[in-house]
């Protein structure tokens, strides 16, 4: 059900120096036994550093935009907007986290809309524990894990999003960086951005789950 | 077909009657009154011959008039009392979950046809108030269940989330001798996690308010397949017309209902589901190849729930065996789509 997709990035030399150094991460959950059993079991990997924890978005934010992190590990579920959102205005930062979305559910539309966010992972609650370890690895390394979408997602993907906003859904998939993807397509950055945008808003869950506006 | 909506005996059914019917009680004493009539009538023209000897003709004439009058007092006043009994038959048998029957040709030309208008229109009054409490304890429930859904979702599946977390932590450091248990108790706690998942699932489908009524029914027969091990055939048309969210709900529980069905009782590993829409109306049948209905089987909470449910947005449900040589039961949900869907259903 959740086989991955880790897009294979060039490895460069600055990669391999940086390995030395403990992945940055940053911990957002608002629930407070999550966050404790998170912190721990990150912190306990030899190759990771909690250096931030944060309950709300609103804290994220405000960590991130003081001190560089990774990685950032987010609950979709947030008391103030969800990780969707949070993933989307983290990846506006001038030394953007790579994100990974932690959430009960990882195949229905959170799953596409995930990719909109430029989430760079999505691992599920229920996984084994290593499986999160593993993809904080792959997205601090610059790979993408985001689970296969069932067909009944893509079907719905298909459906609403328009031809543009089609291909840059496939590029983000690849693993395309957006400052690539505008000039392939012949638009500006901001353009694409406001494409995401548009693009988020048509795939995020509206279901029951996303009661936080 | 053995239809599930059979009459039950205790309730609906004809009570043996405990009176003399109003019918026979008037004709008794209109022919009381005509006989008592006809012996003061020859009294008071002609006292002198009631004690005497009474002629052959005079008798048979006199017969014959009480005869007479007596039949066309019968006829009249069956027609009168008629209207009436149908009224009471009628009233045995209404069933208030769906559109029920009227009183026919209610005109008020008559007492018997002013009680049939308001008869009828009592009917109207308590099928529209019916609906209506439907209606709400349905929302209620729909209300209740994504509360709780909710509940389970965000607090006891972050606790087990957590616990698992910290229990995978222990792992590693437990001793030998402790290592094998905390596994299992991992696994355990993840197994228990799944199934909150699951529940908190299937108490509020998100698929349908994220993917749609033809995806969300996709997922649920997957899921199906997944849990219970019932291979769900689908065919659902790929060009439905637009549906209200009342209709897509009602039409989702009605299959999560039936399927429910299936995988418990019918012994059968296999159903079918199919969803088509044409000629202004929308029609939802699952069927399988399991043991079918016993003839005396009454209709169940979840039957029941579906009926209502079913009611509300004017839909119409059966439930009935596929017939002798295929086996197994089917359940058939006929929406009509002409009237402006989910515009009953308030």
């Amino acid at each position: 059900m959740s086989a991955l997709i880790e897009a294979a990035q060039p490895k460069c030399e600055e990669d391999a120096v940086a390995s030395q150094a403990p992945i940055r991460l940053l911990v957002v959950d608002d629930h407070p036994a999550m966050r404790r059993g998170l912190v721990e079991l990150l912190d306990d990997q030899p190759d990771f550093r909690v250096s931030g924890v944060a309950c709300t978005a609103g804290e994220a934010m405000a960590a991130a935009g003081a001190q560089r992190f990774d990685v950032a590990v987010v609950d979709y579920h947030l008391t103030d907007r969800n990780g969707l959102w949070l993933s989307r205005r983290l990846n506006r930062l001038t030394q953007p986290p790579s994100v990974v979305i932690y959430s009960a559910e990882a195949d229905g539309m959170l799953a596409a809309a995930a990719v909109a966010a430029k989430a760079h992972g999505l691992v599920r609650k229920t996984d084994d524990e290593s499986r999160l370890c593993d993809a904080v690895r792959v997205v601090a390394g610059g790979g993408l894990v985001l689970p296969i979408l069932p067909w009944q997602v893509s079907e719905v993907v298909r459906r609403r999003l328009d031809s543009e906003e089609q291909a840059i859904y496939g590029m983000l998939l690849a693993g395309f960086p957006v400052a690539e993807i505008g000039p392939m397509l012949g638009v500006s950055s901001a353009e694409v951005e406001s494409y995401l945008d548009a693009m988020l808003r048509k795939l995020e869950p509206v279901g029951p789950w996303d009661c936080h506006p | 077909m053995a239809v599930m909506s059979a009459e039950d005996p205790t309730r609906g059914g004809r009570r043996a009657r405990r009176y003399v019917p109003l019918f026979h009680r008037v004709a008794a004493v209109n022919v009381f009154l005509l006989l008592a009539a006809v012996v003061v009538t020859i009294a008071v023209l002609d006292p002198d011959r009631i004690s005497s000897f009474v002629v052959n003709e005079e008798i048979v004439v006199l017969v014959a008039a009480v005869l007479v009058m007596g039949l066309v007092n019968l006829y009249v006043l069956r027609r009168f009392i008629r209207p009436l009994q149908a009224l009471a038959a009628l009233a045995r048998r209404v069933d208030l979950g769906g559109r029920s029957e009227r009183m026919p040709a209610a005109a008020p030309t008559s007492e018997a046809g002013e009680l049939a208008i308001t008869f009828n229109q009592m009917l109207d009054r308590l099928e529209a108030e019916r609906r209506e409490a439907t209606g709400r304890v349905l929302a209620g429930q729909e209300a209740e269940r994504l509360r709780i859904a909710q509940e389970l979702h965000d607090q006891v599946g972050q606790e087990l989330t957590a616990v698992l977390l910290v229990l995978s932590r222990l792992q590693d450091r437990a001793p030998d001798e402790l290592r094998a248990r905390v596994l299992e108790i991992r696994d355990e706690v993840r197994s228990t996690l799944e199934n909150v998942r699951r529940i908190s699932l299937e108490l509020r489908p998100e698929a349908l308010d994220d993917l749609g009524l033809a995806s969300a029914l996709a997922v649920l027969g997957q899921r199906f397949g997944e849990h219970s091990g019932l291979e769900v055939v689908q065919s659902i048309s790929p060009e439905l017309p637009q549906l209200s969210p009342e209709v897509e709900l009602v039409v989702y529980r009605v299959a999560q209902e039936a399927l429910t069905n299936v995988a418990r009782h019918s012994d059968g590993d296999r159903a079918e589901l199919s969803l088509t829409g044409d000629d202004g109306r929308l029609v939802l049948v699952v069927s399988d190849e399991g043991r079918g209905l016993s003839p005396d089987q009454l209709p169940g909470t979840g039957m029941r729930g579906m009926r209502e449910r079913a009611a509300l947005i004017g839909a119409t449900l059966e439930v009935a065996n596929r017939g002798p040589n295929l086996g197994g039961c089917e359940v058939r949900l006929v929406v009509p789509l002409a009237e402006p869907a989910g515009g009953s259903a308030r």
